[in-house]
């Protein structure tokens, strides 16, 4: 790890995050990408960094740790094969709406302003009604 | 015993399920049970008098000191002779309450034999976690019950209430109950009796449980859910709400009297209710029309005086708690049943509208009247023997403030008496008077013996117990062991000559009958009494309050919006590290710069990843995208990661094609760009963010001290792994697991991004059928040629890079990437259905056999009886390739590389077609 | 045995691939779904008897030995969860082939259901923390596909959040598997557990909070939850209910096995966890009651039920972790059953808004009798399981002295009664309002035979559990002893 390949991936997160917190999904997608790309420096700075593992070529000191490359390998991977789904539902969305917007959920902005339990109180205005005698 | 209570399970269960055809016959086989226990309780009671008690013992959850423990000693054997023989009483009079036809009596039948049965389980319960399960089925069986007439907004509403209420004083009994049980180390309520701890801990205990009390008994201030419960069938209330499930909050206080009475919250909490209670409830049944709910009220005035009988916990005054109880439960029990029987004939239960009951109904009105003298004290109802003792009880001035209590007590009973008279005369004197002037309503016709029967014996058993109280003196003798000092054996008596408590009684008659006759003059004092906040009120607001809460803080925590949702997440997922980091400081010191040949390709990479924010178009944001990609393996190169990078190429690339190929359809500009404020928020959070992963990343980088495992890798790669090339034999043997199951992701991926990309397009199109070859781009010839003469070339090179893999950088994973890209230079030239003529098999079919090449390879060797995923090997020569060692891992690396190949054809099975064909 | 630890997850696999090839013929998937998924019962009851009577199996996959391969670790936690989930598997499974919907008219159905198997039980199995993060992949990749079988405008929009939000929550997982490997040299869950103790302290605690959060997201505690309730409820019913009975507390299972593995007793945020799990239960529960939609109103109680089991874990006693052991499985059951009944209760009457439909305690009383049955025992009622539960929660937490907490605790379970009796009376009781869909026909109407069986089935289930709480208790504290016990598992995993 060196002090600029960690400023890198931690410059990878914050311009990630800024495309992660928008509305469009493509944007999304790339603020997506960018992140997975800083936590993949992150992973093969973890280990030490040096001569291509293989052996025969080179001195087995001298090489980079093998293990982070795998698990990137295996990471860099996973996240290709979500990220092609999400474009399927991006591709998905514009079929039905023409655009990648994700739209807020309608439900969750009907509750702020509804009470639900109205019904309740009512009915129980009349069992409290009837007890008082006229 | 056990056995008993299971019988009321099975016979209400079954009730329930299949009682709809008994019709109103169903009472009477639900009354089955009940008169069981009634014979199997009077058969105990000599033991039970003679001091030893029955018990059985069933363990549940022992680790929670869970367990169905009886024990029937003479408090419970009281208590369940009243449930048994109420309970058939009210069994046989709903047999004929009910109309022939009416709908869900087998539902009805059932729960009260449900309820009995809980009912007697909470009584005889002898260890208290149990008694609180019986207490809360009491609770659910009465919820049902009250909601019986469901399509009515008030039954629902009075059920809930009555749920609400006794079931939040539960939870708090409940946790009387756990700290109260930790604190004598033993769940067993006579164990606990019999050495009641102490301490504050028990003293908060103590107070948990007499709220659970207070509710359950409706004690003020939460009594507004019992006449609300009126709301449930007559015969029902007569059971439930008047003379059992109520009670059980002074059985409760009864039980643990004798041990925990002098704890400091006792008498004050439980006095203070009860009085309230007793004074308020006559106040409240004096103003009612409705003769039920005049019922209802006096019950929870009798409640209170109960209540302040057995708080107060002297052997005299739990003595007369005793008979009140016994005494209450037969006359309000009866009296409840005689306005059924009204309100059944009459259609009516208001005392003003009641018609005149003609002599055919002298039957009722005895019974009425004998069950109004016990209620109201007068001399010869077990009543006035419950009053006398309470009089006297109270008197000896044994605690603080006993002459206060014994004036609200006095008070209490006026009113009690004054109902009374207004009950009967309201009910069965006045309507005659009425009837004088009015001679066309001719009288409506008596009920049926049957109906008039139960309560009648119960009115009867009230008088007997009136006119002979020593009857009981073994059972209240018996009843009163739990007072191990100074409980001498009982003696009741009618006369005990003249004395205060006499004195007391005369004047109670006296100052309730004038209350009732001067009813017209006191109405607006009494009105004033009734104004009192009542609980109900109480409810309600708490009711509307909890709408309006839940809604508030819901629209605001679940706002519906993404961006938000992702901001708060990572946000927390930066500052909770971060202040766990800061707390504790530790600084492993400064990393090298490391500036240098990394460089310039850090700066591209940075570049085009801000390119990638700021652009407005998608199309050149998507290939910035690309470009911080290939600057990603550019970095893996100079980290000494070729796989890595040969990886990222081509993912890249495909993932850049793939992108393009959705990108296409898409508007091509972003637009609605948001408010510098919301920029400003998105600022603040990437920069905590990045802040938090740098200085994370450095301290863990200084931190380590023990060698990484793969260390062993590098040496066992060759000897063990039989590959050079070590981050291949990583992938397919040493996690061999995970890349199993990674390209189980891309199988799933692409079936899901075909489902999604396809779905409603054309018939069976979901069925993957390759679909006939659509019109592509306009073709350009010479592209079209090179592509035909490099196509080959590089898929060879991709089966090169399968085959030399696990020793050169390679491997299947890029080799299938590789071949897809073959596919993608075919699409290039000439659209979708170039691919299609390129791939002899569905891509479902490449998919599936890839997936199922490397998981069998998997599986292979735990049918040899080694370990999944085991290695093995054999070795050949192979024409331009040279000597290859086949191993099982390379045919797990050839399922890799199927699987890929598949995702990318399926990839442009989905994302193939030109969009005019996509948006039909 | 150790050859049966990792057949729960290839199995699935291979029964993936092959209803991928025979993808023409329905008949054929629904075979290989249900035989794979009826062996997994078998299997894992087998695995969970030998487990509890001859300890912790493990399996090397590869034949590699930790720290050096993955190693597939088979203790009572996973042995015992392992096998509610593949019983609640093999039951929805059977519900979703009864339902007209998902399952028949996606070819990918059956397939991803396999793999969303695999997924969980390797994440259950798993020893290895790298290799966790590939299990939960599987699983969700799985759980997208399902998800937006059918792409309906709401599941996309849906889907979005929910696959975003575990992008997100992935992408924290690889950061943080990165910076635990650069500061142990391991993703060995043994392996970090042994060398965890050479970190500062502040650097552990800054790691358990950050797989607390990456975790948090998937067992959805507050303020991590946001996604869940808009998503869950889009999916056809046979999925959202086997999402709210197992994703959840796949999540729950990974915080818990972490938390107590890999830090030692001194960097656990106990006091972080009692807050989070006390706004949890309320913020969840409060949502609960806000909702008209069935099927929300469920989701929202996920939320306040994970609180419950964060509570108990938070307390970090032996009394408190066997209580959450209890709560897991009792939830799992139940959760999933409540679904089922919903998804019928919908089928029934035509819309899942309690403010449209009614009066089915009368046209449908077994639907009535099933759901009152599961609303009370997650409301903790007693004779029901959730009371088993919830006292242990109690006794834990006051043997604990955490009154606060535990007070929450019991006043959201009043609540939780409460949003539970509003689908009673609003579905069951009132009368169907007027402006209500015209109800289905009768005929149609009629549950359909495989939908109500297995809804039966595990609704019998959860009773079950409550009958045979005792010995269900006792092997729940075996299992939290185990848990508490990190050098025994170590000692299972690398013999040192």
């Amino acid at each position: 790890m060196t002090v600029m390949l960690a400023a890198t991936a931690a410059a990878l997160f914050g311009i990630g995050t800024y495309l992660l917190l928008q509305r469009k999904l493509s944007r999304i997608i790339i603020g997506l990408g960018l992140l997975t790309h800083g936590a993949n420096i992150l992973l093969i700075t973890a280990g030490r960094r040096g001569d291509p593992p293989l052996i025969g070529e080179g001195r087995v000191e001298g090489f980079a740790d093998p293990m982070p490359q795998a698990l990137a390998l295996t990471a860099i991977v996973i996240t290709f094969g979500v990220t092609s789904l999400l474009l399927a539902l991006a591709y998905r969305s514009w079929l039905l709406t023409n655009d990648d917007e994700v739209q807020d959920d309608l439900a969750d902005r009907a509750v702020g302003d509804s009470d639900v339990v109205e019904e309740e109180v009512a009915d129980q205005q009349q069992v409290i009604a009837r007890e008082e005698a006229p | 015993m056990i056995f008993l209570l299971v019988a009321f399970a099975v016979f209400g269960l079954a009730l329930i399920s299949s009682g709809a055809r008994l019709g109103r016959g169903a009472f009477l086989v639900g009354a089955v049970p009940a008169v069981a226990a009634a014979v199997w309780v009077a058969a105990q009671l000599g033991a039970v008098t003679s001091g030893d008690a029955a018990t059985a013992h069933v363990t549940w959850v022992a680790p929670l000191g869970l367990s169905i423990d009886l024990r029937l000693d003479g408090f419970a054997a009281t208590m369940s002779v009243i449930i048994a023989l109420v309970g058939v009483a009210v069994f046989v009079y709903a047999s004929r309450y009910f109309p022939r036809d009416a709908a869900d009596l087998g539902r009805l039948a059932g729960l009260l034999t449900l309820f009995a049965g809980s009912m007697l389980g909470l009584v005889q319960a002898d260890n208290v976690l149990f008694l609180y399960t019986c207490w809360e089925l009491t609770s659910v069986t009465s919820f049902l019950l009250i909601g019986n007439r469901h399509t009515e907004p008030r039954a629902r509403a009075a059920a809930l209430h009555a749920l609400l209420v006794t079931g939040a004083g539960g939870l708090a009994l409940l946790a009387g109950f756990v700290v109260l049980g930790r604190e004598a180390g033993t769940f067993s309520l006579s164990a606990i009796l019999a050495a009641p701890p102490s301490g504050t801990a028990v003293t908060a205990a103590i107070a948990l449980i007499i709220v659970g009390a207070l509710t359950k008994s409706a004690q003020y201030p939460f009594h507004a859910w019992l006449p609300g419960a009126m709301a449930a069938p007559t015969p029902v209330s007569a059971y439930l709400h008047s003379a059992t499930m109520v009670t059980a909050g002074v059985f409760l206080v009864g039980r643990l009297a004798p041990s925990f009475a002098d704890v400091v919250v006792w008498r004050p909490m439980i006095l203070t209710a009860g009085c309230c209670t007793l004074v308020f409830g006559g106040l409240r049944a004096l103003r009612q029309h409705d003769l039920k709910l005049l019922l209802a009220f006096g019950t929870v005035s009798q409640l209170g005086l109960l209540m302040i009988l057995f708080g107060v916990g002297t052997p005299a005054s739990v003595t007369a708690g005793w008979e009140l109880l016994v005494a209450h439960a037969a006359f309000k029990a009866a009296l409840f049943m005689v306005v059924g029987i009204v309100d059944h004939q009459t259609g009516t239960r208001d005392l003003r509208k009641i018609p005149a009951l003609g002599p055919s109904w002298n039957g009722v009105r005895a019974v009425a009247l004998l069950a109004v003298v016990s209620m109201a004290g007068v001399p010869l109802g077990a009543g006035f023997i419950a009053k006398e003792l309470a009089y006297d009880a109270l008197a000896d001035g044994s605690f603080a403030g006993s002459s206060l209590v014994l004036a609200v007590a006095v008070a209490g009973s006026m009113l009690t008496v004054a109902y009374a008279a207004r009950f009967y005369w309201g009910g069965f004197v006045h309507p005659n008077r009425r009837a004088a002037d009015d001679t066309a309503a001719e009288p409506p016709a008596a009920p049926s013996w049957v109906m008039l029967a139960p309560p009648a014996l119960l009115a009867v058993a009230g008088v007997v117990l009136g006119v002979a109280p020593w009857l009981l003196d073994h059972l209240a003798t018996a009843s009163l062991a739990g007072f191990r000092a100074g409980a001498k054996p009982v003696h009741l008596a009618l006369w005990h000559g003249f004395n205060l408590p006499l004195a007391l009684s005369a004047l109670t008659l006296a100052g309730g009958a004038l209350v009732f006759a001067a009813d017209r003059w006191l109405r607006p004092w009494l009105a004033l009494g009734s104004r009192v906040p009542s609980g109900g009120d109480v409810y309600l607001a708490a009711l509307r309050g909890l709408g309006r809460t839940s809604s508030r803080v819901t629209g605001v925590v679940q706002n519906g919006s993404l961006p938000v949702y992702a901001g708060v997440i990572i946000l927390t997922a930066a500052a909770l590290p971060a202040a766990a980091l800061l707390s504790d400081w530790y600084w492993p010191g400064w990393p090298a710069f490391g500036a240098g040949r990394e460089a310039p390709i850090v700066g591209v990479l940075l570049i085009a990843a801000t390119g990638a924010a700021l652009a407005r178009q998608r199309f050149s944001a998507a290939l910035f995208l690309g470009v911080a990609g290939y600057a990603m393996a550019g970095l893996f190169i100079f980290s000494g990661a070729p796989d890595l990078a040969l990886t990222q190429v081509t993912v890249e690339t495909l993932s850049t094609v793939v992108f393009v190929l959705v990108l296409r359809r898409l508007p091509e500009r972003f637009e609605r760009q948001s408010s510098p404020g919301r920029r400003a928020v998105r600022l603040a959070i990437a920069g905590a963010v990045a802040l938090t992963v740098f200085g994370f990343s450095l301290i863990t980088a200084g931190v380590r001290i023990t060698p990484p495992v793969s260390e062993q890798m590098v040496e066992r790669a060759l000897p063990d792994g039989h590959g050079h090339n070590v981050v291949n034999v990583i992938l397919v043997d040493f996690r061999g697991f995970d890349t199993l199951g990674e390209i189980t992701v891309l199988a799933v991926a692409s079936l899901g991004a075909v489902a999604l990309a396809r779905v409603g397009r054309r018939a069976g199109s979901e069925r993957g059928e390759v679909q006939p070859a659509a019109i592509g781009p306009r073709r350009l010839p010479f592209v079209d040629v090179s592509v035909r003469i490099v196509f080959p070339a590089v898929v060879l090179m991709s089966l090169w890079l399968l085959f030399a893999g696990h020793n050169r950088p390679g491997g299947g994973f890029v080799g299938g990437l590789l071949a897809g890209s073959a596919i993608t230079l075919r699409y290039i030239a000439g659209g979708i259905s170039e691919v299609r003529g390129r791939s002899r098999f569905r891509p479902w079919t490449v998919l599936g056999a890839g997936l199922l090449l490397a998981v069998g390879t998997a599986v292979a060797p735990l049918l040899a009886g080694g370990p999944v995923l085991d290695a093995s090997l054999a070795s050949f020569e192979l024409p331009i390739i040279g000597a290859v060692k086949v191993g099982s891992t390379l045919v797990f690396d050839a399922g890799v590389y199927l699987v890929v190949l598949g995702m990318v054809l399926m990839a442009f099975e989905a994302f193939g077609d030109p969009p005019a064909e996509a948006a039909s | 045995m150790s050859w049966l630890v990792p057949i729960p997850i290839v199995l699935p696999l291979l029964g993936a691939a092959l209803s991928i090839l025979v993808g023409r013929s329905r008949p054929a998937q629904r075979v290989v779904g249900i035989g794979v998924l009826a062996v997994l019962v078998v299997v894992s009851i087998v695995l969970l008897v030998q487990v509890d009577s001859h300890g912790t199996i493990v399996s090397d996959a590869g034949g590699w030995p930790g720290p050096l391969g993955i190693t597939l670790v088979a203790d009572r936690f996973a042995a015992l969860l392992l096998l509610v989930a593949e019983v609640t598997l093999l039951v929805v499974l059977v519900y979703a082939i009864g339902e007209p919907g998902a399952e028949r008219n996606h070819v990918g159905f059956q397939s991803a259901y396999l793999v969303l198997a695999a997924g969980v039980a390797a994440s259950f199995l798993t020893g290895d923390l790298f290799n966790l993060f590939v299990s939960f992949e599987m699983m969700l990749t799985a759980s997208y596909v399902l998800l937006t079988l059918g792409g309906r405008a709401e599941q996309v929009r849906s889907g979005m959040t929910y696959i975003v939000i575990s992008l997100l929550a992935s992408t924290l997982f690889v950061m943080a598997l990165a910076l635990l490997y650069s500061a142990t040299g391991t993703v060995n869950m043994a392996d970090l557990a042994l060398r965890m103790g050479e970190l500062p302290p502040g650097v552990r605690t800054a790691f358990a909070v950050l797989l607390l959060v990456v975790f948090g997201i998937k067992a959805a505690i507050f303020p991590l939850f946001f996604w869940l309730p808009d998503s869950y409820p889009t999916a056809p019913s046979p999925i959202t209910a086997i999402f709210a009975g197992l994703l959840t507390k796949v999540g729950v299972y990974a915080i818990i096995r972490t938390q107590l593995l890999l830090f030692p007793p001194d960097s656990r945020p106990a006091t972080l966890l009692l807050v989070l799990a006390a706004a949890t239960m309320v913020i969840g529960v409060l949502g609960a009651i806000a909702q008209d939609d069935i099927r929300r109103i469920l989701s929202f109680t996920i939320i306040s039920q994970i609180g419950y089991m964060v509570m108990g874990l938070a307390f970090f006693t032996v009394a408190g972790i066997a209580a959450v052991v209890f709560s897991i499985v009792h939830h799992i059951v139940v959760k999933t059953s409540l679904f089922l009944v919903g998804g019928l209760v919908e089928h029934a009457s035509g819309s899942n808004r309690l403010s449209r439909i009614g009066g089915m305690v009368r046209t449908a009383p077994l639907l009535a009798a099933m759901f009152l049955a599961c609303a009370l025992g997650l409301a903790g009622i007693p004779p029901f399981s959730g009371f088993i539960s919830k006292l242990g929660l109690i006794e834990a937490g006051i043997a604990d002295r955490q009154y606060a907490v535990i007070a929450v605790a019991l006043a959201v379970s009043l609540l939780t009664l409460f949003s539970m009796m509003r689908i009673w009376m609003g579905a069951f009781w009132s009368p169907r309002e007027d402006d209500a869909p015209p109800a289905p026909e009768p005929t149609a109407a009629r549950s359909p035979i495989l939908m109500l069986v297995p809804t039966a089935v595990l609704v019998a289930c959860s009773l079950g559990i409550a009958v045979a709480a005792g010995p269900i208790y006792s092997l729940s504290e075996r299992t939290a002893h185990d848990l508490v016990d990190r050098d025994a598992y170590v000692e299972a995993v690398l013999g040192r």
